[in-house]
């Protein structure tokens, strides 16, 4: 069978049958929404013996960081597909998406001998989220 | 206030989640095994560890000061 010859035109390969497995590519990076703003404000005036503990949100910011990677790392080992990889990673991202603010004002006034204590019970719950994550992974894998 | 020692999400709800994330992407731990070797477990299984011990002590600081 011999086709009319038929000028040239730019989208003349869209029409046959075969070319339609267009590829939709996803945005390679889904940006990891994980937002934490902590706002701590402590302000003491006129006392004395006031005995201060906060919790530590950098460290906690950075642990939470290392279980991420960690994370991470154990996907693309395991799984050789890098594209696979990439899109179960997307997945874990999306249980522990946790968007969190966190604001404390502590005002001491005129006082003696006071304990203030606060904790970002927040962070530390999104943590162990990770954490357990990280764990089921690897025991799924007879890792641990 | 929330204890440390006790998981805030059921160990069998994450377990749970692993699980299907796995099931969804077609991904089967039995074949992922086979691409380990001995000694990347050994390292992974002492990563995990360490980030644990680093969970507990990051709980536990904040629980000893909650008192």
């Amino acid at each position: 069978m011999t086709k009319q010859l038929k000028e040239w035109r730019a989208l003349d390969h869209c029409d046959t049958d075969s070319d339609d497995n267009a590829v939709v590519e996803q945005e390679a990076v889904q940006h990891d929404s994980i937002k934490q703003v902590s706002n701590e404000w402590i302000i003491i005036k006129d006392s004395e013996g006031i005995d201060v503990t906060t919790t530590d949100t950098q460290a906690a910011v950075s642990l939470q960081l290392g279980i991420q990677v960690a994370i991470a790392v154990v996907l693309s080992i395991t799984i050789g597909d890098s594209d696979q990889a990439k899109h179960v990673m997307q997945d874990f991202n999306q249980v522990s998406k946790t968007r969190q603010s966190n604001r404390q004002k502590t005002i001491i006034e005129g006082s003696r001998n006071v304990e203030i204590t606060t904790t970002d019970t927040d962070i530390a719950v999104n943590i162990q989220l990770l954490v357990q994550i990280l764990v089921a992974i690897v025991a799924s894998l007879d890792i641990l | 206030m929330s204890d440390a020692s006790k998981p805030m999400v059921p160990e069998k709800v994450v377990e749970l989640a692993v699980d299907s994330i796995f099931k969804k992407n077609g991904i089967k731990p039995e074949e992922l095994k086979k691409n380990l070797t001995d000694e990347q477990k050994k390292v992974l299984r002492e990563m995990v560890e360490d980030l644990k011990k680093q969970v507990d002590q990051f709980n536990s600081r904040n629980n000893e000061t909650s008192e």
